[in-house]
């Protein structure tokens, strides 16, 4: 309980300073926002009238005050690039609002992937004893770890799009329309993610399991008279899965930052592609909470691995 | 019954266990004694059939019962020996804690013997586990049951591995080395247990370590093995009083033990001139644990000690893990304490030799340079004692000869050194810049017996050449009794007793000295 | 380490094959191309690979062989330089942190460690939108991300090797910090150090990479894989090669540095 109660502050102060190091970096440090909105050609009187608007005569330490208090009622302060209609800014929560499930899906469906394949596929490799399917295996997983997830998706769009026509590239189906046709389409970039990810996580537990293999423990286990598939399964297994739930935790914050890139190659309009249209037209608002929600998200995701942790491994939950 | 017959296990093509012949009759301990790398685990493994895939057996069989359990030029029945693991041959390792199942709970993981060779309900299973923890005397056994390897003591880990070898009453338990990772009065008390249950269940143990004296102490016959091969075999007495063949001879001359006629190397036994007088010394370590905010919490963990260390003199320093031994050394050298108290030194920057040869010397540097290297840093520290390169490069090349090592080692790395040679050389950088004193903390607890007496042969002859004196500190009374003039007894940070060592081991005067020498007997 | 083992060492030696060609290419690239790689064609637009045209020519009929080649230099030069000030930096924060270890530690480890579990692609593309695009600000972002993994693999060998037996030792002959910091516990490291080297090459070439596809940071006219990746895409259908020149050139590169760092490990393991 204590252990919660000292986590979840450690996730609050995290957040904290990432805010105000998010707040920092867009809205004090780049020059001039009011003259990058209207150009350099702007009447003084409008130039004075928006910086009022923007609240940007205040000092610094007001300014964070009133958008920290607008993100915790969930006011997530406005655009300085889409416009609602002709006079009024976008707010940035209508403009997350409906990319977020797409980054959300793909994300899960990429980690679906991952597991579902990479753990059968690193205990089985573990298991085999034929140097072929070793050797073949560890070609395999180490040129599909060479490949950048970008790259990668412009070939699973070549060959599954172009090639078999499995899937229409550029053809994206809003999950308003056709939810199955969504995930249908959504399966490709998840491919795309996960292929690298799959490699890394199975070699990383066949080594797991193979180094488990050489310790003490196991020496005692055959000494009862097990089988090797009884010690793989009832005592490697567990033991090496350790390693691996810390390793999958890692992979989890690059498969939020693989789709902000897939999305790119797809044409997904996820948050990622939002994230780079706000960076490129410097449309700070919206890349502050980017940044604050993809670091909310990493977090959540290591507290998570963390109690999983703790239920694996039970040296860690006395302490 | 069980036989070994010409027996030969290979790595890669070299033999490592070359033609044993060993027989086990029922009701019999017997004791596989040799130095590290004799082939005794390899040939206890290849009889349990544990033994890697990679080796492979040349020449000769075992056979348990008339029943041919592996033979040379056949492949290794598996099944046949998975249903004897356990069931008539059981075995107990080193290290108990990783020896059993980090993740597992031990009730568990002792339960799967039966699970894996009786028909019983998992009740019926656990009735016996919780039975067998009584007898192997485990307190509380529903407790333990239900705990993992970390939460037990070392001593109750290992009785947990007793258990689990003993539940299905085989007739064949190997031990190898199970005393060796534990404390002496815990290591009393598994001995004891051992050789209760080989008389209650009268089966046969083979009893692996490197330990002569607790060889002596346990077996009914001894085995002695050397380079793969068995050197003497035949019962304990006749091994330790009347041993046949030179090596033996040689290896029985080398065990320190009391009850050979002590030597000592101090050079004027009367002149007692201190070079280092402790005065009330208590030292302190501050911890704040894992929350850097909270406050450091202050733990006492040497209490007032007084004494001196004389001109020439070995002091020995003995007690058990965690007593504060090589705390109290530490803060005689002035490494990074928080002390009360005084300590007057006479000597310049003693030295200080460690237990573990491997770790001692850097592993990037060559001997040249490491010898050398304390000449540099006297050298920037004062530059009035700073050295021309050649003299530097002569003193090296005089202390390699001095502690007995050719010409040839200056230019090597550590890495191409032995244990044995590595300690010779640490003992040579601390001694290159001529201290009055070192402290020598389990300087030779590391090392195999033979290397184990030509190392404190050295420091005997080195402290009488240079008018050394050494803080000894050892857990091994036989040794510290070989070595030490003096001798001074710790326990939880209190120095208990300190006199003569001939004195102190024929009259004891604190009770806890006298069940740690009788202990170690 | 023997000779022998070097050449058995299969990984080593096909990853120092593949790096190297790259390397050599990429140098040659900065003076020589066997095209001017700017230089447009209307008649020669989308020739598949030949003798004449290697890799072929793209929509403007520019040589794409002459375009990879320059794009390798710019990827090579924006990774030696990130590896050489992150791993710098690296090196000196670790080992004071490490050696020291005190509330100064306890500050640099809290951020280092939070950083380290942060997608590095993310925060270079955070720190481009802060300094803006252009080759320098990438290597000073890239950098500058990637200095935390050096340091916590800098620290952590030197809190190891703070307490070994042989550096008490130093410390009791009296051998200063200083010296026992760079000349005791730095070659030490070198063996562990140099696979995260070439681990940190490869992070940068695919994060250079990766950002120039999604358009942030090295910006035309200087050449770029990714850049030239994400040109290629919408002509899949008519010209794969163009896409597949550049994309293979990444994977060949990765994987070399790949092949190369586990050759360490494997070197350093015997």
């Amino acid at each position: 309980m204590k252990y919660f109660v000292k986590k979840i502050i450690t996730l609050i102060m995290t957040l904290f300073l990432v805010s105000v190091a998010a707040f920092l970096a867009f809205q004090v440090i780049p020059g001039d926002v009011v003259t990058s909105i209207l150009g350099t050609e702007a009447p003084p009187e409008r130039e004075e009238q928006l910086r009022e608007e923007l609240g940007l005569n205040k000092p610094p330490v007001v300014r964070y005050m009133r958008w920290a208090s607008g993100v915790i009622k969930g006011d997530f302060g406005r655009s300085y690039r889409y416009s609602k209609n002709m006079n009024e800014m976008m707010p940035v929560k209508e403009l997350i609002g409906d990319k977020l499930p797409v980054t959300l899906w793909l994300a899960a469906l990429s980690l679906i992937l991952i597991v579902l394949v990479s753990i059968p596929l690193g205990v089985l490799w573990a298991r085999s004893t034929n140097r072929f399917v070793d050797a073949a295996l560890n070609c395999i997983t180490q040129v599909s770890m060479a490949v950048p997830s970008f790259f990668l998706g412009v070939l699973v769009t070549y060959l599954f799009g172009i090639v078999f026509h499995l899937f229409a590239p550029g053809g994206y189906i809003s999950y308003h329309d056709n939810f199955k046709g969504f995930l249908g389409y959504l399966l490709f970039p998840a491919l795309s993610i996960a292929i690298p990810k799959i490699a890394m996580t199975a070699r990383f537990l066949r080594n797991s399991m193979l180094t488990e293999m050489k310790s003490d423990y196991v020496r005692t286990a055959y000494s009862k008279g097990c089988s090797k598939r009884r010690v793989m399964y009832g005592h490697v297994l567990r033991n090496a899965m350790m390693p691996v739930v810390t390793f999958l935790g890692m992979i989890i914050a690059e498969i939020v930052a693989g789709s902000i890139v897939v999305e790119q190659v797809f044409g997904l309009p996820g948050i990622g592609r939002l994230l780079i249209s706000s960076i490129n037209t410097r449309d700070f608002p919206v890349t502050e909470i980017l940044i604050l929600y993809i670091t909310f998200v990493v977090i959540f995701v290591y507290f998570l691995v963390d109690i999983l942790y703790r239920v694996i491994d039970p040296r860690i939950s006395e302490k | 019954m069980i036989k070994i017959e010409n027996l030969s296990v290979a790595f890669d093509g070299t033999e490592v266990v070359k033609n044993v012949n060993l027989e086990i009759t029922d009701g019999e301990i017997l004791g596989i004694v040799g130095e590290s790398g004799s082939g005794k685990s390899v040939t206890a493994l290849t009889l349990m059939g544990l033994v890697s895939e990679t080796a492979e057996v040349t020449s000769g069989r075992i056979v348990v019962d008339d029943c041919v359990l592996r033979e040379a030029g056949k492949p290794v029945d598996k099944k046949l020996y998975r249903t004897m693991q356990g069931d008539n041959m059981s075995m107990i390792f080193q290290e108990p804690m990783t020896s059993l199942n980090p993740t597992q709970k031990v009730g568990k993981q002792v339960g799967e013997m039966l699970k894996l060779h009786t028909v019983l309900t998992k009740e019926e299973i656990k009735a016996k586990v919780l039975e067998t923890f009584e007898a192997v005397g485990l307190r509380n056994p529903e407790l333990v049951y239900n705990c993992y390897p970390h939460q037990l003591s070392g001593g109750m880990r290992q009785r947990v591995m007793i258990a689990m070898a003993v539940i299905l009453h085989p007739d064949l338990v190997v031990a190898d080395e199970p005393t060796t990772a534990l404390d002496v009065s815990i290591q009393n008390q598994i001995v004891a247990l051992l050789k209760d249950i080989n008389t209650k269940e009268n089966n046969s143990m083979i009893f692996i370590t490197h330990d002569l004296n607790l060889a002596r102490r346990i077996c009914d016959r001894v085995a002695v093995m050397k380079d793969g091969r068995i050197v003497e075999l035949g019962a304990t007495e006749d091994i330790f009083l009347r041993p046949q063949e030179s090596y033996t001879k040689n290896l029985m001359e080398a065990v320190p033990s009391r009850l050979k006629r002590r030597v000592s190397a101090m050079k004027n036994a009367d002149n007692k001139e201190p070079i280092v007088q402790v005065k009330d010394l208590s030292v302190f370590y501050e911890d704040r644990g894992s929350n850097p905010f909270a406050k450091k919490v202050r733990k006492c963990i040497v209490k007032n000690a007084t004494f001196d260390i004389y001109k020439g003199e070995s002091l020995g320093l003995v007690g058990e893990s965690g007593c504060g031994k090589t705390t109290l050394s530490k803060a005689i050298l002035g490494m990074n304490m928080i002390t009360t108290g005084e300590v007057i030194q006479t000597t310049v920057r003693p030295q200080m030799i460690f237990q573990d040869p491997y770790s001692s010397l850097n592993p990037s540097k060559t001997i040249g340079w490491l010898l050398q290297e304390p000449l540099r840093a006297r050298g920037i520290l004062d530059p009035s004692q700073k050295m021309t390169k050649a003299d530097m490069e002569a003193a090296a090349y005089e202390m390699l000869k001095r502690v007995g090592l050719e010409e040839k080692y200056f230019t090597r790395k550590p890495s191409q050194l032995s244990g044995g040679q590595r300690q010779r050389i640490s003992i040579g950088q601390a001694l290159i810049t001529r201290p009055g004193l070192i402290v020598a903390d389990e300087p030779v607890s590391a090392l195999d017996v033979t290397v184990q007496a030509q190392i404190m042969e050295l420091m005997q002859n080195l402290q009488q050449e240079m008018e050394l004196s050494y803080l000894f500190i050892s857990h091994d009374i036989n040794v510290v009794y070989k070595m030490c003039d003096r001798i001074m007894v710790m326990k939880e940070g209190q120095i208990l007793e300190i006199g003569e060592t001939e004195e102190i081991f024929a009259h004891p005067q604190n009770e806890y000295t006298q069940t740690l020498f009788r202990d170690s007997l | 380490m023997k000779k022998s083992s070097i050449w058995k060492n299969k990984y080593l030696l096909i990853g120092l094959f593949m790096t190297g060609l790259c390397l050599l290419l990429g140098i040659l690239g900065l003076f020589w191309t066997p095209y001017e790689p700017t230089k447009i064609s209307a008649a020669e637009r989308f020739v598949g690979p030949s003798l004449k045209h290697l890799f072929g020519t793209d929509n403007f009929g520019r040589d794409i062989f002459s375009r990879v080649m320059k794009g390798l230099s710019a990827t090579i030069v924006i990774g030696t330089s990130v590896v050489l000030f992150s791993a710098t930096m690296g090196i000196l924060l670790g080992a004071l942190t490490g050696y020291f270890g005190g509330i100064v530690d306890e500050i640099v480890m809290r951020i280092t460690d939070a950083l380290n579990g942060f997608p590095s692609i993310l925060l270079a593309l955070v720190l481009i939108s802060i300094f803006g695009n252009g080759k320098q600000n990438v290597i000073l972002a890239l950098g500058l991300v990637f200095i935390p993994s050096y340091v916590r693999i800098v620290r952590s060998e030197f809190i190891r090797l703070r307490d070994a037996d042989f550096i008490k030792r130093a410390r009791l002959m009296g051998v200063s910090k200083v010296r026992i910091l760079f000349v005791h516990i730095l070659p030490n490291i070198f063996s562990v150090f140099w696979v995260s080297v070439m681990i940190g090459f490869n992070n940068a070439i695919l994060a250079e990479s990766g950002m120039s596809y999604l358009g942030i940071g090295v910006q035309p006219p200087d050449a770029s894989l990714g850049k030239m990746l994400s040109d290629a895409q919408g002509y899949l259908q008519r010209a794969p090669w163009f896409a597949l020149s550049s994309g293979l050139t990444i994977v060949w590169l990765v994987l070399g540095f790949a092949l190369l760092s586990e050759g360490v490990q494997r070197m350093n393991n015997n």
